[in-house]
């Protein structure tokens, strides 16, 4: 039996294409290796009676064109129409409860600088200006560098002139900000440390690089232009509209089958082998897993097209991510605002205390204060615990993935306990409510999920690594140079993060 | 009272002004040269601080000096000798260090002995850096076009730009987009294993910047060290003999000859503004000098915030001007020492040290030190880049006793108690530099007749730049090309009709490099 479309990797990306391709009339297969859909999107009972609803946690920036393409709302999926609002608590101070709306937000940024406050309102304004720009960018296939075409100077032109047609000003000010680090670009704006380390923070999750690394700002552009509602019920939620989309469109779902290589015959893909010796045969096979992998794990040497073997060893992607689940008895509070409860919060006072927190990693250690950034799923969905317990979902940044020495379970203890003690200065009530946990160090993310280096973006978001550079220019396109083999994961542009956009741009340029 | 007028007034004895200068009388100009200090040369100045002793007391070695500025002023004529230095040695604590020779297999050898691998890597290593440097090249010597400009004259350099681009394999354009975005130490990895060579290759990324091994973008700067030209051979390092005051004598002297009238000891209050239009400058003493045009060699902090009227500028502009980042991060210790200084791992006075040295021990070694200077220190353990010039010029200190350069990094201008905490500072930053040195020379410190130490903040008020920054302005992606040192004012032109920028500044950016003069001069001239 053959299919047409073989997908490897049934995570998020995964699911994209299998069900956008499928609902084109392809006959199409997707393999996963664990017990369940989802990847890093999987929701998982992670202590008796308690599930988390992810590895990743944040749904902020899936594309609504797939959610509109597959009507993901007739299977299950609801999105909030913006996103919640992030609290940054203090350990000596009220905190700071940042919402993307200017005007919500003023009052809180007022209390920490009536100068910020005003200077926010221009900021969301200019980020209004260049979200549209960004978002084209982010939601084109990247441009084809290898110029060999007219046509290919003529993309890169309109890209030129789309960012052109914003303005002289606002055209050079993109280009200025874009490299530079992240922190330069808050500091021209802000002075309040609590405020720039919020805003910053979710540009650097899962990546090497610190707020004074170059081409983060880059990085905060692309985040803060994409950020809309959350989604209900988390990324399990997306997860389950996306199976059942897959469902109703036709796209066979087997999991517990990984596959073992990519069959390749006379330069171009005959299909799949699983791990149990089975073959299946396809027209194409769309790979969702790293890159890494997917060249020079599952494909012999032999197969591997030209002049992509050193880049894809070249690839860098050392995790940074570390997950931990909390299942509370109680709820989570917070020592300076009684009574209230938040669904997403981040720990980290200023830049330079994440600066600090990336600086173990460069050195393969521990962080003393790790930078936090939490969900508490529970809040929206009680069910997902028992009658009054909470789960708290946290995203421990940054922990390296070559420890030094190696990780055991006395540093993964470590690492629990620097994390909970950065959680008991805002929170004291909170340790005594823990009644089970989970540690994942980027070590186990690798084994469980199969990423290479335990990188949740399946690749570094440096510039090097980025739009027709990712994962490198001869498939930036989805399309590979072997033919039939193509490319729908993080590990392509756009790049990681619940976005099901790589899954969708591989599924129009599989057409 | 007010004297005759010039056809343009330099402000600012450093090569790139003189280069300016130079130029112009060469196209029939009157130019006066104003120099603040008594001696010209800027940064690249040589002075007798301790008797016998020339001390090349900022700048010490030379390479980006361009060719075609060689031969239009005929600077060999006026004295200019470059003396090659030729080797490269990284001394270790444990170990017998790293050097890398001029020939290719002795290396080699001395590579293989870390790694087999790498030795093996290490010359197409350097093929490919040429191969980049060579692409980028015609890039340094441009005026940056303008790419969001709709005059058909600035769209056809664009399009000019493109095609340089389009010519590339694409093979070379992925090398090129990596080395403008990745972190040296990144880039290395991809080639190298071993740590040490990392490190002392790593460390030519980082020179003057405020960034580490390991920040993304550093990659590129690397490039720029690798692409020294001497008597067109790349990537080679030299010395004027004489010290690098030389070269700006010689510079200056080919101007002189070239008509051009030089003043030291001249210091500029102000640029004189009348209507919207620069019609000279004043100076401390009073005096008025008019003249047509006003070319600035001193930074763009100085030269927007410092002396001009903060009326004669539209904010806008003034407030692009406050965001470009001068970030000093590097100090320099020069030593007169009475006898040669032994590193132990390696003794005698050998060819190994008669190139430049790095204390460059390990990738973490340096990340570290960088870290420091992240947090308002100078780094306990710093960088270093020596060169010992009395070993290749006799000229520069008595036989027998040696004159000792040492760049070091990082000392970073901002210190956590603020830039004024320098002085109080200035001793504990030379002793770190000593007692590290020290560890490799362990004779060092009986040597020593005298010290000088210059921290960011002496650069700053004893040199005149900004907050200590050797290249007039971090060399980081977002400073450079056409956004060098603002968006549409790339062009040595600046907003005031009449007043133009030669410094390093402007693209290409620092190193005695000669190009920001010689390209702000072209464009001077066109406007006639």
């Amino acid at each position: 039996m053959q299919y047409d479309i073989i997908i490897i990797g049934g995570g998020h990306n995964g699911l994209t294409t299998a069900a956008l391709t499928a609902a084109r009339g392809r006959k199409v297969l997707l393999l996963e290796g664990r017990d369940a859909p989802g990847g890093l999107a999987a929701g998982r009972e992670f202590h008796p009676g308690y599930r988390s609803t992810g590895i990743l946690h944040d749904t902020t920036s899936v594309r609504q064109s797939v959610i509109d393409a597959l009507a993901l709302e007739s299977h299950g999926l609801r999105r909030r129409s913006e996103p919640a609002a992030v609290f940054a608590p203090q350990a000596d101070g009220a905190g700071l409860l940042l919402s993307c709306d200017a005007s919500k937000a003023d009052g809180e940024i007022r209390a920490h600088s009536s100068g910020d406050a005003d200077q926010y309102a221009r900021f969301s304004e200019f980020l209004e200006r260049v979200g549209g720009y960004i978002r084209r960018l982010l939601a084109d296939p990247p441009p084809d560098i290898s110029l060999t075409r007219l046509g290919q100077y003529i993309e890169l032109f309109r890209k030129g002139w789309g960012l052109r047609r914003l303005g002289r000003e606002t055209m050079y000010e993109c280009l200025r900000i874009g490299p530079m680090c992240v922190q330069d670009w808050l500091d021209e704006w802000f002075e309040n440390d609590l405020l720039k380390a919020t805003l910053a923070a979710p540009a650097l999750l899962g990546t090497w690089t610190g707020p004074r690394s170059a081409g983060t700002t880059a990085l905060s552009l692309m985040q803060h232009s994409t950020a809309r509602g959350e989604i209900a019920g988390g990324p399990a939620g997306l997860v389950a509209a996306l199976v059942g989309a897959c469902k109703a469109k036709g796209a066979e779902i087997r999991t517990g089958s990984t596959v073992k290589r990519i069959r390749v015959g006379t330069g171009c893909v005959l299909g799949v082998e699983l791990e149990s010796g089975e073959s299946i045969d396809a027209l194409c096979v769309a790979s969702s897993i790293d890159p890494k992998r997917t060249f020079l794990d599952l494909l012999r040497p032999a197969d591997l097209p030209i002049g992509l073997e050193v880049p894809m060893q070249n690839w860098r992607c050392r995790g940074t991510t570390a997950k931990i689940h909390l299942a509370l008895s109680g709820p989570l509070e917070f020592a300076s605002r009684p009574g209230d409860l938040f669904e997403n919060i981040r720990i980290g006072e200023s830049l330079t205390e994440i600066e600090r927190a990336f600086d173990g990693v460069k050195y393969r250690e521990l962080p003393v204060r790790p930078h936090l950034d939490m969900r508490v799923p529970t809040i929206s969905d009680p069910t997902l615990a028992p009658e009054g317990h909470h789960v708290v979902s946290i995203l421990v940044h940054f922990v390296p993935h070559d420890l030094d020495g190696g990780w055991t379970d006395e540093r993964r203890d470590e690492l629990l306990q620097s994390t909970l003690a950065r959680l008991a200065a805002v929170s004291p009530s909170c340790v005594d409510r823990i009644a089970g946990h989970e540690v994942l160090t980027p070590v186990d993310i690798e084994r469980e999920f199969g990423i290479t280096g335990g990188h949740i973006h399946h690749g570094e978001h440096g510039l090097d690594q980025m739009f027709s550079l990712r994962p490198h220019p001869r498939c930036s396109r989805y399309k590979t140079s072997l033919p039939g083999l193509y490319l729908c994961g993080s590990g392509s542009h756009p790049g990681g993060g619940i976005t099901c956009a790589p899954g969708e741009l591989a599924a129009t340029a599989m057409r | 009272m007010t004297q005759r007028e010039y056809d343009a007034i330099v402000i600012g004895g450093g090569h790139n002004g003189l280069v300016c200068a130079a130029y112009l009388a060469r196209a029939g100009r009157s130019v006066l040269v104003l120099e603040r200090r008594h001696v010209l040369g800027g940064a690249a100045v040589t002075e007798e601080l301790y008797p016998g002793f020339k001390y090349s007391v900022c700048s010490y070695v030379v390479s980006l000096l361009r060719p075609e500025i060689i031969r239009d002023l005929s600077l060999p004529r006026f004295g200019l000798e470059i003396l090659p230095l030729e080797c490269s040695f990284t001394p270790q604590l444990e170990g017998h260090g790293l050097v890398r020779w001029p020939d290719a297999d002795r290396t080699r050898r001395e590579i293989a002995a870390f790694s087999k691998r790498d030795s093996e890597i290490y010359p197409e290593f350097g093929r490919e850096m040429m191969k980049v440097g060579r692409m980028v090249k015609p890039i340094l010597a441009m005026v940056p076009p303008d790419p969001s400009s709709l005059n058909p004259a600035r769209l056809l350099e664009m399009l000019r730009l493109g095609r340089l681009f389009g010519e590339l394999t694409e093979a070379e354009r992925v090398l090129q987009a990596k080395m403008f975005t990745m972190s040296a130490i990144d880039f290395l990895d991809e080639w190298f294993e071993g740590d040490l060579l990392k490190a002392t290759m790593g460390v030519s990324g980082i020179i003057g910047t405020f960034q580490g091994v390991r920040s993304p973008g550093t990659a590129y700067v690397l490039l720029h060290h690798y692409m020294g030209e001497i008597d067109g051979a790349f990537r080679a390092w030299g010395l004027a003999k004489g010290g690098t005051g030389a070269i700006s004598n010689a510079i200056a002297d080919s101007a002189r000859n070239l008509g051009v009238e030089i003043r030291t000891d001249a210091s500029v209050a102000n640029i004189i503004v009348r209507g919207g239009q620069t019609v000279g400058v004043a100076l401390e003493d009073g005096t008025e000098i008019r003249a047509k045009h006003v070319v600035s060699g001193v930074d763009p902090h100085r030269t927007f915030l410092g002396l001009c009227e903060a009326t004669d500028l539209d904010s806008g502009f003034l407030a692009a001007i406050k965001k470009f980042k001068l970030r000093g991060s590097s100090g320099k210790v020069n030593l007169a020492l009475d006898r040669f200084p032994e590193f132990a791992c390696r003794p005698g006075v050998g060819p190994h040290v008669r190139g430049d040295m790095a204390i460059a021990p390990s990738v973490d070694y340096l990340e570290r030190a960088f870290d420091d200077a992240k947090y308002g220190d100078f780094s306990r353990r710093p960088f270093m880049n020596i060169v010992i010039p009395s070993l290749t010029d006799p000229t520069v200190a008595p036989p027998g006793q040696h004159m000792m350069s040492i760049f070091v990094q990082y000392a970073p201008y901002e210190l956590k108690e603020g830039p004024e905490a320098w002085p109080s500072k200035r001793d504990a930053f030379g002793d770190a530099v000593i007692d590290t040195l020290a560890e490799y020379c362990p004779t060092l410190k009986d040597s020593i007749l005298h010290r000088q130490v210059l921290t960011p903040w002496d650069l700053q008020q004893e040199f005149g730049l900004t907050e200590g920054n050797i290249f007039h302005g971090e060399l980081s992606l977002e400073q450079l090309f056409f956004l060098r040192p603002t968006p549409l004012w790339t062009r040595y032109a600046t907003p005031i009709p009449g007043l133009w920028m030669c410094g390093s500044g402007t693209h290409p950016g620092g190193g005695i490099m000669g190009a920001s003069g010689a390209n702000a001069a072209q464009q001077i001239l066109k406007k006639g």
